[in-house]
């Protein structure tokens, strides 16, 4: 069932939301069938996209674009749908249908495809989260923005950090076209991409100017860039009398052999805000030495600019260091690549923001004062300093959870773990003296009759025994290590379950008092049901596991139980209390 | 912390101190107890600066009568800003009571807020355009003018004001003044910070300003004359001491120098002309004085000094003016004479190589000018100069030029050579003639400073071999010490590399530098670095030209592309805004994390000093040796005098030379012990026993007999597992019995265990 849908290419925009409909009107009808989608690299032959249904039969969708940019938009949604319905089709797989779409549905709450998408995200990621969002939002106790809105900081943080990546500029230097010769003919080819000129105009900003001056009015784009690459060659053949005489001929040819008079401005604007511990320039102002003619010639000084012809000599490492400022600076700039005049526009316009933005020098003065001195220590003289630090944040509530009971149980242990407090303190010779006496005793008394009966001695001792080495082998482990390790997998699984369910329907429910609404109260009696139901759950546990460690889990379950129970109290009281007060009314409601 | 040696408390701003600092100080305290030079060498990253700085303040709260001041002479003004960033930090531990005042001094470019001399862009014409708006008779003329009509400067009217009141009205609170601050002080008290700095040097406890303030007599002769006998100078980071000092006083002429002093001849003949038609009497008061000899240079007012007589003051004759050139127009056709003289000797086609004496002679019998008024041409122009009420004396630099090399030839006659050179060597088809004046003895410039003050104390990471420096520059230290550096761990990991990874040698030697295939050895091993080392990494190549074509050749051959893969790409080049740019780029792509590879030219300003500590540069590569041109007829001249006079050998040298340059570029990657940084020198040279010996010795203790014979892959291997070793964590105080960090009661044990010695 492979169709390939040539043809398309010229739609554009339109093909985006085709491609959307189809993913959403296909994939959802073909539930078994794990999609995946896959697309050609940037900058190769074709913008192709392929969607395929199912990797073993192969078939799906190819769809080729006319650019990359909306290949790009297209891949990264389809990347984001076929997320969604991976989670919903795992959730699938272990559930009785539920109803697609659960919460928008029921609540009527208007989400948007990204909202729900990054929600979708976070189940995907989380399974325990997965978990509850099927207990409840699935099961119908609570609905899917009562469930989301406990979690809003979850939300929150994760929606900065999905901002959409801006990628930056190459580092590779693509300004530096360079020309190719088909080696039979005379001719120069030179290719530019809508990157190299964006790079062009970020590196060479009178170029940029020239750009925005004389397109389209005095001439052409590609005429434009015909005499770009036409002084480009000509400084690349290092052709100075040519170049020259050109530029003399033809002013628009010039300005791209000139000094750049926008970089040496900024130039100038920059070195002010240098670090003084760097500043070089200063240190020329300072040298009496290199007075002309002063001191003794060094290496490479000798080269004096041609003032005469204002033609540059831009050597390589001038486009060096130009180029890595640049990519230094990174690119601010957010309309797509292709239209070389929108792209200038922008430029200019990011420009005059980052301008603007420096006007305020006063806080960076102080900065850089600061940084100063903090260069000048010498780090390891002195205590290190006190690093920012992040705020402590319990990842896993679980594992402090099981310290604490890890804790209690200890505390229980000492003190009525059912196991008389035998005092040791005894020294050896005082226990010698003890047994000398017990056995003298024994000497005189004979064992005519036993002391206890055989049947009970021996249960004694089974019973002793399980104990001392279960008690020996749980003791000698680290206290850190979890009470929970030693149960049952299954046993713990459970447990944990109903721990972090408990803890999601009490934070809703004592949430919802004092109770002001229909809704809160309809919210409550649901909660309580579930709780209700818990609370059944927990005890059917407690009775079920094994009888080693029921001890054990009943400890665990008690904080549990205590917490229902308040829950279950407070809900009573209030109930007694709002049944009170609507027995007084006079016209109280019909019961 | 806080700790005595002997009887002097010691303030030291940290709350540990390394071992060699402490020793360092135990020595600078004998030197200056014996009121004698020093020599020291201590290696780079031990923080040399902060203890000078600590100990000598200390002393001097110590001893308080007689005041002793600290002349603190750096190379660059950077460098003073880090010196004064560090004695801001010790100042904040000094108690409260003792604070000293403390302030850098610069150039008018550097320091003047007045936004029309600002405007101008290089030194010398800022330096004019101040003179315009306070020259003494421009002043004069405003006074008498209604106001408005002559522009003055407000900024030096407002100080001269408040200073005409005694110098208590402009004194500044005791504190650190850096370059920055003083033009913030400026600019708020609307008073000038040039002429403030200037006058407060002599009530400033520390002085932190260039060499050249102490050691080129034509600044030092306005700047540093009044320095009392008290001081202590220290020439920081001198390992370069010896070419300073003959710089300041080569001079070098050429043909445009010639044309341009034509020029300024003609326009002073002109204004010669004015003031004889309208004021005469100015010529004939000049003239007057001229006879009672050159006794002016003291009162003259505080604007109107100038660059002071380039020789050195002791060799100034308190003499007379010579009569023949005592009158304005004699005085200039003398000019006119030794200009056309000069010419004529541009015109050769051979290298001529002469002494001043037989230079002199033939001025003498060619052009009619003795030695005596060779030697009075600098103070005479200058005089004329006033009294022509010249202001704009950036438009005079030729003449200036040109009475600078007379003086000077007409005073020494031993130590300097002239050189006349049709063209360049390396460029024999163009014609650039030129003659140089040049100085071979280093210890001429310095002898003064010697002489006149109680300590002079020379430092810094490279001062290998130690007993060279005394026998060049002349002097008996009272302390000669090379310090080592004790590690708590490798930190430093010098490597020779002598193959690439095809096993070919690689050198930069005259014959192998330009083939391709140590071109590309040299590219592989960049390539290889730079997809290993994190963060920052430094690359010293021997000269401009050479760094120029190799980076041509690299992107021909596609490897800069590699390279720019993994780390950006800043080159230093010889626009020192553009470079200052590219280094402040390179830091902020160390910072950021993005990585960077900065290649710099040994015996270039960046390799002088701007440190590539921490992330700033994890490794540097030195490419080659860095020689200096041994073709040129300076250096040849050069050495032929070393070989006279002090026997030392030509070879011996310029090995000596250009190992110290190597060891200075690659010493910038270390700064603390807490520190780490690779080190290769790419050169078979290097490995070999004559060279390699030179390097200073904190160096050599850390090249294994294994490091000396590396190629590209065993290099890269060591530079892998070396990385990985420096991340571990590591105890900072030194484990063992080997202490690398001490503490306040360390150093009171330490203390205690020498009484109980004694």
């Amino acid at each position: 069932m492979t169709q390939d849908v040539h043809g398309f290419t010229q739609l554009s925009h339109d093909l985006v939301t085709y491609v959307l409909y189809l993913c959403v009107k296909i994939f959802p009808g073909l539930q078994p069938m794990m999609p995946g989608h896959k697309f050609s690299k940037d900058g190769s032959k074709q913008a192709l996209l392929n969607l395929t249904q199912d990797s073993e039969k192969g078939g799906g969708y190819i769809f080729e674009f006319d650019n990359f940019s909306n290949r790009n938009v297209c891949r990264d949604f389809v990347g984001k749908v076929l997320g969604k319905f991976q989670a919903l089709m795992s959730s699938k797989q272990n559930e009785q249908p539920v109803p697609e779409k659960p919460a928008a549905a029921i609540h009527g709450e208007q989400l948007s495809t990204t909202e729900m998408e990054h929600r979708m995200k976070l189940l995907r990621e989380d399974s325990e989260l997965q978990k509850l969002h099927k207990q409840f939002v699935i099961g119908g106790v609570l609905t899917e923005s009562e469930f989301w809105a406990t979690r809003k900081s979850l939300l929150d943080d994760d929606a900065q950090r999905t901002s959409k990546q801006q990628a930056g500029f190459k580092s590779a230097m693509l300004a530096d076209v360079r020309p190719l010769t088909d080696g039979r003919t005379n001719k120069v080819t030179f290719s530019l991409t809508p990157e190299i000129i964006h790079q062009i105009f970020a590196e060479k900003p009178a170029v940029h100017r020239a750009f925005l001056n004389f397109v389209p009015s005095k001439m052409t784009e590609k005429d434009f860039w015909t005499k770009y690459c036409r002084a480009e060659y000509l400084h690349r053949t290092k052709n100075s009398v040519a170049a020259a005489a050109e530029a003399a001929n033809d002013e628009e040819l010039a300005v791209f052999l000139k000094n750049d008079d926008i970089l040496a401005n900024e130039a100038r604007r920059k070195i002010r805000r240098v670090d003084p511990t760097l500043d070089m320039e200063a240190d020329l102002g300072d040298d009496y030495i290199h007075l002309p003619d002063h001191g003794l010639p060094q290496d490479g000084s000798k080269e004096t600019a041609d003032a005469e012809n204002d033609i540059a000599r831009r050597t390589l490492s001038q486009d060096l260091n130009r180029h890595a400022a640049v990519v230094l600076e990174g690119r601010a700039l957010d309309v797509e690549l292709g239209d070389t005049r929108t792209v200038a526009e922008a430029l200019a316009r990011s420009k005059r923001a980052v301008s603007f933005a420096e006007t305020s020098d006063e806080k960076t003065n102080q900065e850089r004062l600061k940084r100063v001195s903090r260069m000048t220590e010498i780090e390891d003289l002195q205590a290190p300093y006190s690093l920012p630090y992040a705020p402590l944040c319990i990842k896993d509530p679980r594992e402090y959870f099981d310290l604490q009971q890890a804790n209690a149980l200890k505390a229980f242990g000492d003190t009525d773990a059912g196991t008389k407090p035998i005092d040791c303190s005894l020294s050896t010779e005082e226990a010698y003296v003890h047994l000398m006496e017990q056995i003298s005793e024994m000497k005189v008394r004979g064992l005519n009759n036993p002391v206890v009966q055989p049947e009970a001695a021996l249960k004694v001792l089974n019973g002793l025994n399980q104990y001392l080495s279960s008690t020996k082998y749980h003791l000698g482990k680290n206290p850190q290590e979890s009470v929970l390790d030693r149960l049952p997998n299954r046993t713990k699984d459970e447990l944990m379950h109903h721990w972090t369910s408990i803890q999601e329907l009490l934070r809703h429910f004592w949430s919802s008092y004092p109770i002001t609404t229909a809704y809160l109260y309809n919210k409550v009696l649901r909660l309580k049901d579930a709780m209700a139901q818990i609370y059944h759950k927990l005890q059917e546990t407690k009775e079920s596991v094994q009888s080693d460690f029921r001890h054990q889990v009943s400890r665990l379950v008690q904080p549990m139980l205590q917490a229902l129970d308040a829950a279950f109290a407070h809900y009573d009281t209030e109930q007694q209390k709002r049944y009170n007060k609507s027995g007084n009314k006079p016209n109280g409601f019909v019961q | 912390m806080k700790f005595l040696i002997d009887d002097v408390t010691v303030y030291f701003p940290y709350d540990y101190i390394y071992p060699e600092q402490y020793e360092y100080m135990v020595e600078l305290k004998r030197a200056l107890d014996a009121r004698g030079h020093c020599l020291l060498e201590m290696p780079t990253g031990t923080g040399k600066t902060v203890a000078l700085l600590s100990l000598i303040s200390s002393y001097a709260l110590a001893r308080p009568s007689p005041p002793l001041k600290l002349l603190y002479c750096t190379r660059t003004v950077h460098e003073m800003e880090k010196t004064l960033a560090e004695l801001r930090l010790l100042h904040s531990h000094l108690p409260p009571t003792h604070r000293s005042l403390a302030l850098g001094l610069s150039s008018r470019k550097n320091l003047c807020v007045n936004p029309i001399a600002l405007s101008s862009a290089s030194r010398d014409s800022v330096d004019s355009a101040c003179r315009r708006l306070t020259a003494s008779w421009v002043r004069a003329a405003a006074a008498e003018q209604p106001p408005g009509a002559v522009p003055t400067c407000p900024f030096f009217e407002a100080y001269d004001r408040a200073a005409s009141s005694g110098p208590d009205a402009v004194l500044l609170p005791p504190g650190v003044y850096t370059l920055g601050d003083l033009r913030a002080l400026g600019r708020e008290k609307g008073w000038c910070p040039y002429f403030l700095a200037r006058q407060m040097i002599r009530y400033a406890n520390v002085v932190v300003y260039s060499y050249q303030y102490l050691l080129d007599p034509k600044v030092a002769g306005i700047i540093s004359r009044e320095m009392q006998r008290e001081c202590v100078v220290v020439f920081d980071e001198a390992h370069n001491i010896d070419n300073v000092c003959i710089e300041a006083l080569s001079v070098s002429v050429r043909r445009q120098t010639l044309d341009g002093a034509t020029r300024n001849l003609h326009r002073m003949a002109q204004e010669i002309d004015r003031f004889k038609a309208t004021d005469a009497s100015r010529l004939r008061a000049e003239y007057n004085r001229l006879v009672e000899g050159l006794a002016q240079r003291g009162n003259l007012a505080l604007t109107d000094a100038w660059l002071a007589n380039p020789a050195l003051p002791d060799d100034i004759l308190k003499e007379a003016v010579p009569g023949n050139i005592r009158r304005a127009e004699h005085f200039l056709s003398v000019l006119r004479r030794l200009v056309q003289y000069l010419k004529g000797r541009l015109q050769t086609e051979n290298v001529e190589t002469e002494r001043p004496v037989d230079f002199v002679a033939s001025v003498s019998s060619q052009a009619g000018i003795d030695q005596k008024m060779l030697r009075f041409c600098y103070d005479r122009l200058h005089s004329l100069m006033l009294t022509l009420e010249i202001t704009d004396t950036d438009e005079f630099l030729h003449i200036q030029t040109i009475c600078d090399f007379a003086t000077l030839v007409g005073t020494y006659m031993q130590g300097f050579s002239i050189i006349i050179e049709p063209f360049d060597e390396r460029m024999p088809h163009i014609p650039d003639p030129v003659l140089q004046l040049s100085c071979h003895d280093a210890s001429l410039a310095i002898k003064p400073v010697f002489d006149r003050f109680q300590s002079v104390i020379i430092t810094s990471g490279t001062l290998s071999p130690i007993d060279l420096y005394p026998r060049l520059l002349n002097f008996n230290p009272v302390i000669s010490r090379s310090f080592t550096m004790s590690l708590t761990r490798d930190c430093i990991c010098p490597m020779v590399l002598t193959r690439g990874s095809d096993q070919l040698p690689v050198s930069t030697k005259f014959d192998m530098r330009s083939d391709p295939g140590v071109v590309r050895n040299y590219g592989r091993l960049l390539l290889e670095m730079v997809a290993a080392v994190p963060d920052g990494i430094v690359c010293f190549f021997v000269s401009y030209s050479y760094m120029d074509g190799i980076v041509n050749s690299w992107n021909e051959m596609g490897i800069l592309q590699d390279v720019m893969q993994h780390k950006l790409v800043f080159i230093e080049t010889q626009d020192v805004v553009e470079t200052t740019l590219a280094l402040d780029n390179y830091r902020r792509a160390c910072d950021c994390g993005r990585g960077a590879v900065f290649f710099s030219v040994a015996r270039g300003k960046v390799a002088e000093g701007i440190d590539f500590d921490r992330h700033y540069g994890r490794l540097v590569i030195m490419f080659g040796v860095p020689f200096q041109y041994t073709l040129s007829r300076i250096l040849i001249a050069r050495l032929e005098y070393l070989r006279n006079t002090f026997q030392i050998k030509e070879g011996d040298f310029l090995t000596f030379d250009a190992l110290r340059q190597a060891a200075q570029c690659v010493g910038r990657v270390i700064r603390s012990k807490a520190d780490y940084g690779m080190m290769i020198f790419a050169d078979k040279r290097y490995s070999r026993h004559d060279k390699r010996s030179k390097l200073p010795g904190w160096i050599l203790s850390h090249l294994r007999d294994a490091h000396l014979n590396l190629s590209t892959d065993m290099a890269l291997h060591i530079a892998r597992e070396f990385l990985r070793r420096m991340a571990q964590p590591y105890d900072k105080a030194g484990t063992g019995g080997r202490k690398t960090l001490l503490s306040q009661e360390d150093l009171e044990k330490m203390g205690e265990g020498v009484m109980d010695m004694f």
